[in-house]
């Protein structure tokens, strides 16, 4: 039974052995191991965490690009609408005001025209009128030479101031 | 496969050096029984299973070399005789029957020498003192205070220094490589760790497993690297250790000083207290007395069943291997058959072995932890509240 009996040097050997193990390497070799393994492990979940997020942030800023992307494109399209419905409006605007200032222009051109005529007019019946009645005056000078005939003439006149009362 | 081929030759390698010693031995029985005239050294010779069964698992003053059924390596026996004082001398002086006498400064003579068959202490070392008897003085033996470095000291020392250079070397490469991803050597040391570490210790104490952490992989690491050396037969294995009952004392001795001295009160209080029924607890302690004897219980099995596991593992190995010799002697048609399926079947133990080691040195970690996690558990109610749940149950 001797396998059953602890021996006393045995023990006493296996104490002092097992505890100079135990304070070295609870010294110097667990601490470090178990701060740098546990140290590890926290860093790779971090590490797993942040790349999650980041792939989700990189969705959503891609998400975010492509929105932007889109609204720029809808806008260019509502600005480049806009460019030309203005251009048209440009246009017609300036066609309507060039065909307004030459109608004035026509208009203003005609006023003078029909002012220019008038004047012309006037001026030649006033011409006319004079030579009427240079000739008229030579010819009443001519036929009223004798009494008779101009007594004549006022008696008609009369008449016809009577006839007119 | 290669693996496998590789590593069956070299467990076929470890069986080797049992063999010769025992071959040579058996060489002997046959020369002798051959030549009749010299019967007491036949008997003397002949294969006793017991003594070679229990020369292997037990403790010795040298270190068995192989090849060699009489070499040992000398290991230093450090005694304290009678009187008080302490001699140390080499193994070697006391091997082969032989008697060491050292001349104290007073004048005595003490002599030591290792006990005989017929000695109380058979193969352990003694010494002779004088004492009256019938009004003679005649010389009687005596067991000293023997503190020598024995053959599982030193393998205690060398499965020490073999953990202790392997987790510093992890931790130094810790300290130089931060957080990088150890390889090979420190890799798989580090698998083991985290094996231990996050599989047993985190899950069961959780924000205590820095506390006790050290202690527990400790332990595992000395148990691991213990066992399998036993498991190596040539020199710097070879040793019985954890098979010894004698380690295993000392070790679950500590874990059931670490339960007991940092239990908490909850704990203390389940002993002497428990929540059961009051007639289980007042005017006869059946519960308590139960759970006390629990405290020791628990050490007590831990001693065991790494002893007995270990113990038996090697066993099996030794008896298998000396059955070759023990049918070998009833002629050549058995030695063959008993040849190979002996080799065979040690062989497929000793494969077991490698797993039971790993194994009993988890089990006794596991176990260690649950311990002690139980002695740190906090009460989970107030005391009126515990008053009132065994009516309840």
């Amino acid at each position: 039974m001797e396998l059953f009996t602890p021996e006393f040097g045995l023990v006493f050997w296996m104490f002092v052995a097992f505890a100079i193990l135990f304070v070295v390497l609870a010294k110097w070799g667990w601490p470090a191991i178990m701060k740098s393994v546990d140290d590890r492990a926290d860093l790779i979940d971090k590490g797993v965490e942040y790349a999650q997020s980041a792939k989700e942030q990189l969705d959503n800023a891609r998400q975010e690009a492509q929105k932007y992307i889109d609204e720029a494109r809808k806008q260019q399209a509502e600005i480049l609408r806009e460019a030309d419905r203005m251009k048209t409006e440009i246009i017609e605007e300036a066609r309507s005001a060039a065909s307004k200032e030459a109608q004035k222009v026509m208009d203003a051109a005609k006023v003078s025209i029909e002012q220019e005529r008038k004047e012309a007019r006037q001026q030649f019946r006033d011409e006319v009128s004079s030579f009427a009645l240079d000739i008229a005056t030579k010819v009443v000078r001519g036929q009223m030479a004798d009494t008779k005939a101009q007594t004549k003439l006022v008696d008609s006149l009369l008449d016809e101031m009577e006839t007119n009362n | 496969m290669k693996r496998t081929i590789l590593f069956l030759t070299l467990l076929m390698a470890m069986l080797i050096p049992v063999a010769p010693s025992l071959t040579a031995a058996e060489a002997d029985v046959e020369a002798t029984v051959q030549e009749d005239e010299v019967t007491s050294r036949s008997e003397e010779k002949k294969i006793d299973p017991k003594e070679i069964i229990f020369e292997h698992l037990g403790d010795g003053y040298g270190w068995e070399v192989p090849f060699s059924h009489e070499l040992r390596i000398p290991l230093p026996v450090i005694v304290r005789d009678y009187q008080g004082r302490w001699h140390c001398f080499s193994s070697s002086r006391i091997g082969h029957g032989q008697s060491y006498t050292v001349t104290d400064p007073d004048g005595d003579e003490m002599t030591f020498r290792l006990g005989g068959h017929d000695s109380d202490w058979h193969n352990k070392l003694i010494g002779l003192r004088p004492e009256l008897v019938d009004g003679q003085t005649q010389m009687v033996e005596y067991r000293p205070v023997d503190l020598s470095i024995t053959k599982n000291v030193c393998a205690i020392f060398i499965a020490c220094i073999l953990v202790m250079w392997m987790v510093l070397s992890v931790a130094a490469w810790y300290r130089k490589q931060g957080y990088k991803a150890p390889r090979r050597m420190h890799g798989a040391i580090e698998a083991v760790i985290e094996f231990v570490y996050y599989g047993v210790i985190k899950p069961t104490l959780g924000a205590k497993s820095r506390k006790f952490g050290p202690y527990l992989l400790t332990v595992f690491f000395f148990i691991l690297v213990a066992n399998l050396l036993g498991l190596i037969v040539i020199f710097p294995g070879g040793a019985n250790i954890t098979g010894n009952i004698a380690v295993t004392l000392v070790l679950s001795l500590i874990t059931f000083l670490i339960v007991n001295i940092f239990g908490t009160k909850h704990y203390w209080k389940e002993v002497f207290w428990p929540d059961v029924p009051l007639w289980l607890k007042f005017p006869i302690p059946i519960m308590p007395v139960i759970e006390l004897f629990g405290v020791f219980t628990k050490p007590a099995a831990l001693t065991v069943r790494l002893f007995a596991n270990m113990m038996g593992g090697h066993i099996i190995v030794i008896v298998l291997t000396l059955l070759i010799f023990i049918l070998g002697a009833m002629g050549a048609a058995a030695l063959g058959g008993t040849l190979v399926i002996s080799i065979l079947f040690s062989v497929f133990m000793l494969l077991i072995d490698v797993l039971v080691s790993f194994i009993q040195a988890y089990v006794f970690t596991m176990l260690s932890t649950v311990f002690i996690g139980l002695a740190q558990e906090e009460g989970h109610h107030d005391k009126h509240d515990t008053d009132e749940s065994p009516a309840k149950a």
